[in-house]
């Protein structure tokens, strides 16, 4: 296992590696600058001397190469830079995001998981029932949705409606005003599990093994129960977490809509004032996510199916 | 970081190819659906009822559907109908474009890698495990920002973001199918490696391609949608259906002929290519169609 | 008889107005819960590092400056100091001081906090927002280019009596009322962690503050004002979703929106919420600014048949839903140098392509104007003027860009023109510079105005130390400037506020109406908030 491991955190340093070139090299070419972002709401009201010094100060008119040169080196000892905005350490800034972006995650992954692995199993189980089709159905409709649309719908249902949730907003960081950003960020997500484990399961159930399984006289529910969990585990979990791994990163959208005060709020706020020091720091963030994320599922991979081995 | 993880081969295989919904009956759906859709857009200038742009007038500002106007009529006094007809153009455009770059970018990188292996294919290899890893919308959104807010920019911006899965797809492909007889033969023959890519390896996994291709056009019009909703999506007046959902978000209650038109059309649109990939994918994999109880 | 109506009268009367006093007496507690809606986190809460509007709306609860703006009376009003004169020349201000405002951290405000905070604001390496009022001070500028420690023009007489000497005969109060400006205790910004625990001299004290989510503030106990602040706490959300907005608004969760055009119809609609809009004309002109530089645009004819060719007022009412104020002249109506007798360019395509044929383009000609999504004065506006123009034969090719990118395209002058929102205000002197001959491009002329006349003007005004007769010259200016059309008058922002039927006490602030003096709000029994 631990061999696995080293292996598998030494793959993820060049992909960072490369990742941190590539977002500077975006955001070097990028119009405007944080300092022309200030007018931005077209309300705030900032001094063209002021500015001059502050594009100075910033190093925003230094060359690319130097500018490269000094987030590199500050990176490396793991300085991500003050942000332009608040004057404060990115890295501070980004502390306090992450934990409502984890809670956010982990939520619509949650939900997306209860819902959608049960309905795909018994989707599986009955194929071309009415369960199956409703299922499905459903899954595919959920995949066609637009999500800030899906969003405002739940806002209107449950909160403007039938008053059961908060509409907006992160309270006292509880469960009633994390439920409805979490159900329009795990829709996706639920809806491709439903429909994954579904063909994983069927899959299983006319796999060779479990045919030989049945005619050795296993009954039909120890079949279920072992084998096909297993095998179906395999796929399932694969697809969690792909869509774990990536949902801090497909938030944006549903931060933005609930004001829930997580990393994809914070990275599209600063794109659009141009604090590209944060911008940087948010995008490695979320990729660091979806790596660490991954590298714990292929981790549980090899535990549940021994067949695999990493060559 | 040679041979990809057992992680994501599977994935690809559980995420893109398992999906079916009682097979031909799908494919028709979502063959009707989409095929709807693309008549539309063909005969948009004889079915529109006025021009989407100019007929522009103060004064039918936000009416709500009548015999004149079938839709209702937005802030600007422009029959709906009409604007959604043309922005069936638009939004099959973005779907239907940036997939193809998506196709060329990922086919290209992953039969050649698959090809030839070694250090190419570890670059390449490397290259879309670090677009995997990226979100594609924050990138979309930085290209977006970079190129401003208009068609050819969202076109570029999906197209560059999302051609990881037809790269791997590709590549597995032709590792499965580069020691087969055919290629074998061809080789023997004398044939080149490029000819042997597109001759002898690309048609075998056109299939599994256009299944990608169809299900990758929806999640493009979404995203259209949600880049709009952001903040830069497409540059109107030219009618987009994100951007029309996106800029009637704050009149959902109140003048709700605003969003629900450009929202059904969204959605009936990636849910027709949803189940048309679902049903392509019964038709292209073989396996799926023995396999089915 | 007689008697028994007399009685009756008055017994009425005394209940009226133990009625009304019900309703007017402000009632001590409660949670104040406002919105923050220009984007979706605060910059910083060091008042002095960030010149955004979202900023100021907490700063207006934990910080204060040496004015504020008096919304009753239009103009900015001393707020730290008891009283001030003025020199013989109009240069030198002595303030008294108040000798009863105390930080956060419980220590009295004296004459060295002012020194030291303004001093900090020059420090020319941070490069802070306020400079650009502070500079008015004498001997500001040697501090900010580092060849002195200490600004001259600032002299303590002793702890309460402060003497402030200007560079130029201004009022002080348009440049130190701003929230940039604000008063801090040296001792908590040297700590070095000012940003993260403000200590002001505002009537609710921070308490909290989730980036990206919301600040809770408390009642400051020692504020000075007698009485105030009347709520116990101070919540001010970030809701930078107009549509979510909506949702928390209706379902009672905020006390305040900020209200678009599509909004102020439906709630103007609706029995309800119709009864709490607030309604101010803000001091921001939207318009269309020609760049001189692309040849038709050098033609005064060109640029006022523009004026003639749009039917604004019908724009302003369809589109922007009455949410604006046409504009008839560069300076908003809050302005005291405004002309309420001028009249808008009528809508007169006929007129229009005259003074086109007679500038040489009978057929019209082509331009590109670069605009932003904003739905008051962007691209929905652009697509609204793109028929009109097209029927006296300009062909407009709309540049979408994000108003950062504006600012900049503006700066550089390579556009053909752009379409935007100014801030027009509150010192009718100073904005009128925009147009000053020898105003930079990049110092918001942005038309590369250059009229004589208009300088000659505009000089005589400085000069002037009369307040009536500066005006007068000003508001000539201001209408040669209509007449000159270096841009396409279009509106000025009528900000709308809606607020909960328990919130009292909010003000119409016509520099920024979400910037709200909160120890003037109260929130009745009926909030549901605790």
């Amino acid at each position: 296992m631990l061999p696995v491991l080293a292996r598998r955190v030494a793959n993820i340093i060049p992909t960072l590696a490369a990742v941190v070139a590539l977002v500077f090299l975006l955001f070097s070419v990028l119009p405007g600058s944080f300092v022309s972002a200030m007018n931005e709401d077209g309300r705030s009201n900032i001094d063209p001397a002021v500015m001059e010094r502050m594009r100075k100060e910033m190093g925003l008119d230094d060359p690319v190469t130097t500018r490269f040169a000094k987030y590199v080196t500050r990176i490396a000892v793991g300085d991500l830079g003050t942000s332009f905005r608040t004057r404060e350490p990115v890295t501070k800034l980004i502390a306090a995001r992450i934990w409502p972006s984890l809670k956010l995650v982990f939520a619509a992954m949650c939900f997306a998981i209860i819902v959608g692995v049960p309905l795909g199993f018994l989707a599986a189980l009955r194929p071309g029932s009415t369960i199956d089709t409703a299922a499905m159905v459903g899954a595919i409709s959920g995949l066609s949705l637009s999500q800030f649309w899906l969003g405002l719908m739940l806002m209107y249902l449950f909160a403007l409606q039938l008053k059961w949730l908060p509409s907006f907003g992160y309270g006292d960081g509880g469960l009633r005003h994390l439920i409805l950003p979490a159900v329009a960020l795990g829709v996706g997500p639920m809806a491709l599990l439903a429909r994954t484990t579904r063909a994983a399961v069927l899959d299983v159930l006319n796999a060779d093994f479990v045919r030989t399984a049945r005619s050795k006289g296993m009954t039909e529910t120890r079949v279920v129960e072992w084998h096909v969990l297993r095998n179906a585990l395999v796929l399932v979990i694969t697809t969690i977490g792909l869509q774990f791994g990536s949902l801090m990163g497909a938030a944006v959208v549903v931060e933005k809509l609930f004001a829930w005060p997580g990393v994809g709020s914070l990275l599209v706020d600063s794109v659009f004032q141009r604090d590209i020091p944060t911008v940087q720091g948010c995008i490695l963030l979320i990729v660091t996510f979806f790596l660490v994320i991954n590298t714990l599922i292929d981790l549980a991979y090899v535990s549940i199916d021994p067949r695999i081995r990493y060559g | 970081m040679s041979q990809s993880t057992p992680a994501s081969a599977t994935a690809d295989i559980a995420v893109k190819r398992r999906f079916r919904l009682k097979g031909g009956l799908s494919l028709w759906i979502g063959g009707a659906l989409v095929g709807l859709a693309l008549v539309v857009a063909i005969a948009a200038p004889l079915i529109a009822l006025t021009d989407p742009v100019m007929s522009a007038n103060l004064m039918n500002a936000e009416l709500p559907p009548s015999l004149e106007f079938p839709f209702g009529t937005d802030a600007q006094g422009r029959d709906i109908y009409s604007r959604i007809v043309y922005g069936s153009r638009i939004s099959l455009t973005v779907g239907v474009v940036s997939q193809i770059v998506n196709s060329l970018i990922g086919v290209s990188l992953g039969l050649s890698a698959g090809y030839w292996g070694g250090l190419w294919d570890d670059l390449v290899s490397g290259l879309t495990n670090l677009m995997l890893a990226i979100p594609s919308l924050i990138f979309a959104l930085a290209i977006m920002a970079i190129l401003g807010p208009g068609l050819v920019s969202l076109v570029i911006a999906l197209g560059l973001t999302n051609w990881s899965y037809s790269c791997r797809l590709a590549r597995a492909q032709v590792l499965s199918l580069k020691s087969q007889g055919y290629v074998q033969a061809a080789r023997i023959l004398g044939y080149g490696d490029l000819r042997i890519m597109f001759t002898q390896l690309l048609p075998n996994m056109l299939g599994p391609l256009i299944v990608i291709a169809t299900l990758g056009m929806g999640s493009a019009i979404l995203a259209e949608a949600a880049l709009s909703f952001l903040g830069l999506g497409i540059r109107p007046p030219f009618p987009s259906w994100g951007s029309m959902l996106s800029e009637a978000r704050d009149q959902i209650t109140t003048v709700p002929w605003l969003s629900v038109f450009p929202g059904l059309a969204i959605f009936f649109t990636v849910l027709g290519l949803n189940l048309l990939g679902d049903g392509l994918r019964d038709i292209f994999d073989p396996q799926a169609t023995t396999r089915r109880t | 008889m007689r008697k028994l109506v007399w009685l009756a009268a008055v017994a009425f009367a005394v209940l009226g107005i133990a009625a009304a006093q019900a309703q007017d007496t402000p009632r001590r507690g409660g949670t104040i819960r406002m919105t923050a809606p220009y984007a979706a986190s605060f910059g910083s809460l060091d008042p002095h590092a960030t010149p955004r509007a979202q900023d100021d709306i907490v700063g207006k609860a934990l910080q204060r400056s040496l004015y504020n703006w008096d919304t009753a009376n239009n103009k900015p009003v001393l707020e730290l100091a008891k009283s001030v004169s003025v020199s013989e020349d109009g240069l030198t201000y002595t303030y008294k001081l108040r000798d009863d405002a105390y930080f956060h951290n419980g220590r009295k405000m004296t004459a060295d906090d002012i020194i030291w905070s303004y001093t900090r604001i020059m420090d020319g390496t941070k490069g802070f927002p306020g400079a650009r009022y502070v500079r008015i001070i004498k001997g500001a500028v040697d501090v900010e280019k580092g060849q002195a420690k200490e600004i001259s023009g600032l002299k303590k007489i002793d702890d309460f009596t402060l003497q402030m000497t200007l560079t130029e005969r201004v009022e002080p109060g348009y440049y130190f009322f701003a929230g940039t400006t604000a008063i801090l205790p040296k001792e908590e910004v040297e700590k070095g962690n000012y940003a993260a625990n403000p200590v002001g001299l505002g009537p609710f004290k921070f308490k909290e503050h989730i980036p990206g989510s919301r600040v809770v503030a408390e009642r400051w106990d020692k504020f000075y004002k007698p009485g105030m602040p009347y709520a116990d706490k101070l919540e001010v959300l970030i809701m930078a979703e107009a549509a979510a907005r909506d949702v928390a608004f209706r379902n009672k969760e905020i006390d305040t929106s900020i209200l678009g055009p599509a909004q102020y119809v439906a709630y103007r609609a609706d029995p309800q919420l119709s009864k709490g809009i607030l309604e101010v004309a803000e001091m921001f002109t939207r318009a269309m600014q020609f760049n001189p530089t692309y040849k038709p645009f050098a033609d005064k004819r060109v640029r006022q048949a523009i004026n003639y060719a749009i039917d604004t007022d019908l724009i302003i009412k369809r589109l922007v839903k009455d949410k604006a104020y046409r504009a008839v002249s560069w300076l908003p109506p809050s302005s005291a140098a405004f002309d309420k007798t001028m009249k808008p360019y009528p809508f007169d395509p006929a007129k229009a392509k005259k003074l086109l044929a007679d500038a040489g383009y009978p057929n019209g000609f082509e331009f590109e104007l670069s605009t932003s999504q904003n739905e008051s004065w962007g691209l929905p506006i652009v697509e609204a003027i793109i028929p009109y123009l097209d029927k006296v034969g300009i062909k407009l090719k709309p540049k979408l860009v994000e108003v950062t990118v504006l600012t900049e395209i503006a700066m550089k002058g390579e556009h053909q023109a752009f379409i935007g929102s100014n801030l027009t205000g509150p010192d009718s002197l100073a904005t009128l510079r925009c147009y000053y001959s020898k105003t930079p491009r990049t110092a918001c002329n942005y038309t590369s105005f250059n009229n004589p006349e208009f300088d000659k003007l505009l000089d005589a005004a400085g000069e002037e130390a009369d307040m009536a007769k500066r005006n007068d010259l000003l508001r000539q200016a201001n209408n040669l400037l209509y007449e000159e059309a270096p841009v396409w008058f279009f509106n000025y922002n009528k900000a709308v506020l809606a607020y909960q039927p328990w919130i009292h006490g909010l003000q119409a602030n016509p520099t920024e109406i979400t910037h709200q003096y909160p120890e003037n709000i109260w929130v009745d029994a009926t909030s549901p908030a605790k």
